[in-house]
């Protein structure tokens, strides 16, 4: 429960309070350097030295940013007053100068977050490629200690020097507010990855905290709190014990787990979020939403737009649109759209730019096969979803299905769901291998034998157990179904008196403390996403 | 004015929070301290189901001390009433939790603190949470909610279960150890955590309040000790004006051999090595003059009742 270095320790709550103590307190300009100093001070705390790696990104990322606004200063001082023939071709070379800028930087940045976290992989793969072809010469492979949050940062590093070469963003001027931009503690470990324009100046001129943040953003860290200490980190023994034994356990069993294992990766990640953005609310600043409510998401595509929002908009702003705008997938969709029709002929660039976005999802998640798998596996879905659309259209329409309809969404919602637990086992599993292995146990060797004689109850979880992650489950849904329909509690709470406000918080504050899993016999589980 | 409100109302809802832990922490609390009630380190506490007062010596420390130290044996050879309520991985804010509430029933004349858990560093985490259990007690025993019944809620707290090893755990495994280098001379120091020491200094004066005299014993280990460790343990001993034994120093002297008297390449002590080293404590005890024999005192015959229970499981063993 109160292990340093994670969202949900003491040290966390104690840097956060203190924080928020001095920012209610503090002149705005001094507000500020205390952030940043809070900031780095949690960062240091808990990847040490290699926060020189945070440091080399900001420096490299805010100088490039300016060089690139001087060259763009450059460009249009060059092209002033001249025809448009001379413009083009002034704007073509300082186009060049400032792409070969941008791949120097972004190169730099990427290619460290290559080195730390994919050079063993690669390394390794090399090897067991030379063992193939006989060669007795093996590389050394390298082990490196990753700075947590690195593919965060990185991204969101990369995304503001993209919006600086757009034009969408001004380069920042001023070194210590990028940096705060880039350090803020709340987000620096999971996301959400923001952009420059949502937050760096509601950072820099942050308002004094507000009673009112304090009371909402204080609500909704105890949330996160329910979702990770009363279910995620309940499910973890149970999930260890499968994955680890899956050979052990029928199709059930692996079954069950999988059905865990995606709702403990729900329930840590978004209760990670609902501290962060819980944290970020007391300070007045709004963060993007990184989830929401995505098992009411009737497709594989919609799913993607409601999990790890912030990731997705990020692919498919610095992946998808560039790849599909890119000159010869432009030619090729008009092309492909005077021989297979308006539907089919820009699917072959989408495919492509879709292919190029989840083949970096996988890799993003981590260096195994297993997470190319899972990416190939959803490009594979979501592709083979759109190419089915007007199959799927007409057959409803034949069978006079009503696709609006409740019960067919309803249908559409378990599909999407099923289809994701899949792809969450091979995720989760000991590599790609040990993920057949369970995926085949569910459809050979399923048996409900160790339920029915109670054997089930003892790996990791008892009946009790259960019973508990079911009621949170239900508690969670009906909120999520509430937030659905337009409804936020915790605004609603507010409007009612103070009895009804304190009886609710007190509730959930005690619901933790008696059903959490912390104390003997639980180990605490370190934010899942934080690992990637 | 708005602020005053805001202040005003943050403590009502701080102080309506303290009350629903220490209300749910009566209601969570185990009533009794055997295991079936949900009372963590079931041996350790069994001192508290121990007859009021009855116990003279008490032994601190993590595995190193209920591996080492056979109570049964004390009283068999010595007549002491002597518990031990070491526990696995025992950090010392654990200790000091022990060490309280076995005040709390007893008054014991001795308490050995064995130093192997004196150089296991705490987390300020950990150190906090102790704390909190110990002011709300429901954060220790939250889990009970699994088999709390109605009962079980209004019950008063009663203990009332015993170790019958009085908290040493039995192992007449042989794992042998290599004695190489070990105990090999040194002017260095280890390092002893700075909280571990103010851990210490307020145990030993929660002794000296009770009018308990609290000695430091390192039990033999090759794994675990060396004389670097020996060096700081007899400097902090002196700073806080404590006795010290060392018998990993002593370990020839008590006729530890290494190829028999461990369970785990030297890591614990086995039965043949625990003996060895209870007789010599026990002769220990004997010269401070500060316990005495409860033998043939017929309100201490349990203790008998549990010796004899013991020397017929070893004889089984052996």
């Amino acid at each position: 429960m109160f292990q340093i270095s994670t969202y949900f320790s003491l040290a966390y709550l104690v840097l956060l309070g203190i924080t928020v103590v001095l920012c209610a307190v503090l002149p705005k300009n001094f507000r500020r350097l205390t952030l940043l100093f809070f900031s780095w001070l949690f960062f240091f705390s808990v990847s040490g030295k290699l926060m020189i790696y945070l440091i080399l990104t900001i420096a490299t990322v805010f100088n490039t940013a300016i060089w690139l606004s001087n060259v763009q200063k450059e460009q249009d001082t060059a092209a002033k007053d001249l025809d448009r023939e001379t413009k083009k071709l002034i704007k073509a070379k300082y186009q060049r100068k400032q792409r070969g800028i941008l791949a120097l930087c972004g190169g730099i940045n990427i290619a460290l977050l290559l080195m730390l976290k994919y050079s063993p992989f690669a390394a390794t793969n090399i090897n067991t490629l030379l063992r193939l072809m006989g060669a007795s010469y093996q590389i050394r492979v390298p082990s490196f200690i990753i700075p947590i949050g690195i593919s965060f940062y990185t991204l969101q590093a990369v995304a503001y020097l993209f919006d600086v070469y757009r034009k969408k963003i001004q380069a920042d001027p001023n070194p210590i507010r990028f940096a705060l931009f880039m350090s803020f503690f709340p987000q620096i470990m999971e996301g959400p990855i923001c952009r420059y324009s949502d937050t760096a100046y509601e950072l820099w001129n942050l308002e004094r905290v507000r009673f009112e943040n304090l009371i909402l953003g204080g609500e909704r860290i105890i949330f996160g709190f329910m979702k990770k200490m009363v279910v995620a980190d309940r499910l973890n023994m149970f999930i260890n014990e499968v994955f680890t034994h899956y050979f052990l356990y029928d199709g059930f069993v692996n079954a069950l787990a999988m059905v865990c294992y995606t709702l403990q990766l729900y329930m840590d990640f978004s209760g990670t979020m609902d501290v962060v953005i819980g944290s970020a609310q007391i300070f007045g600043i709004k963060m993007p939403e990184n989830f929401q409510r995505p098992f009411f998401s009737v497709t594989i595509s919609e799913f993607w737009k409601r999990w790890h929002i912030t990731l997705g908009t990020w692919f498919k702003d610095y992946i998808f649109y560039p790849v599909t705008m890119s000159k010869p997938m432009k030619h090729m969709t008009s092309k492909a759209r005077k021989k297979l029709g308006n539907h089919y002929g820009p699917l072959i660039a989408g495919g492509v730019s879709l292919f190029c976005v989840w083949i970096c999802n996988g890799i993003w998640h981590g260096a195994g096969w297993h997470y190319i798998f899972f990416g190939m596996y959803h490009f594979a879905l979501i592709l083979g979803g759109n190419m089915l659309e007007p199959l799927a259209i007409k057959t409803a329409a034949r069978l006079k299905i009503n696709r609006k309809s409740l019960p067919y969404r309803v249908m559409q919602m378990a599909r999407t769901t099923v289809l994701v637990c899949l792809g969450e086992l091979f995720f989760r599993a000991h590599g790609l291998r040990a993920g057949l292995v369970m995926f085949k146990k569910i459809f050979t060797e399923f048996s409900l034998a160790t339920l029915m004689n109670g054997s089930l109850f003892t790996l990791g979880m008892d009946i009790f157990d259960y019973y508990i992650i079911i009621v949170s489950v239900i508690m969670i849904f009906v909120i999520s179904l509430l937030q659905e329909k337009g409804i936020n509690l915790r605004q609603s709470l507010q409007k009612k008196n103070l009895a009804v406000q304190f009886t609710a918080v007190y509730a959930l504050i005690m619901f933790i403390v008696i059903f959490g899993a912390y104390g003997q016999g639980y180990i605490p589980v370190d934010p899942i996403y934080a690992g990637f | 004015m708005k602020y005053v409100k805001r202040i005003v109302l943050s403590l009502v809802f701080i102080a309506g929070l303290c009350g629903l832990l220490l209300a749910s922490s009566r209601i969570f609390v185990p009533k009794s301290n055997n295991k079936e009630s949900g009372t963590e380190e079931v041996e350790a506490n069994g001192i508290l189901g121990e007859r009021p007062k009855s116990v003279d010596g008490v032994v601190l420390g993590d595995s190193e001390s209920y591996s080492a130290i056979i109570p049964l044996q004390l009283w068999k050879e010595r007549g002491y009433t002597v518990y031990n309520c070491g526990t696995s991985g025992q950090t010392l804010d654990y200790s000091q939790v022990m060490l309280k509430r076995v005040f709390s029933r007893h008054k014991p004349k001795v308490v050995l603190m064995e130093t192997n858990a004196i150089f296991r560093p705490i987390s300020r985490s950990n150190m906090f949470y102790t704390m909190l259990c110990e002011r709300f007690s429901i954060f220790r025993y939250h889990n009970r909610w699994k088999s709390i019944d109605i009962d079980g809620i209004s019950d008063s707290v009663n203990y009332t279960w015993t170790d019958e090893w009085k908290g040493y755990r039995y192992s007449n495994l042989v794992n042998a150890s290599s004695s190489e280098g070990y105990m090999s001379p040194s002017e260095e120091y280890a390092d002893i955590p700075e909280a571990n020491l103010d851990y210490l200094k307020s145990m030993k004066e929660l002794c000296d309040e009770n009018g308990t005299k609290m000695i430091l014993v390192s039990t033999p280990s090759t794994v675990n000790w060396n004389y670097k460790r020996h060096n700081s343990m007899k400097e902090a001993a002196k700073a806080l004006d404590l006795d010290y034994i060392d018998l990993n120093v002593e370990a020839k002297e008590i006729g530890i051999d290494w190829t028999k008297d461990t369970r785990d390449k030297g890591d614990h002590l086995n039965y043949s090595g625990a003996k060895k080293v209870t007789t010599y404590l026990g002769q220990y005890l004997q010269n401070t003059g500060l316990m005495k024999s409860h033998l043939g005192d017929p309100k201490y015959e349990s203790w008998d009742a549990a010796s004899n229970k013991f020397e017929d499981l070893i004889s089984r063993q052996k």
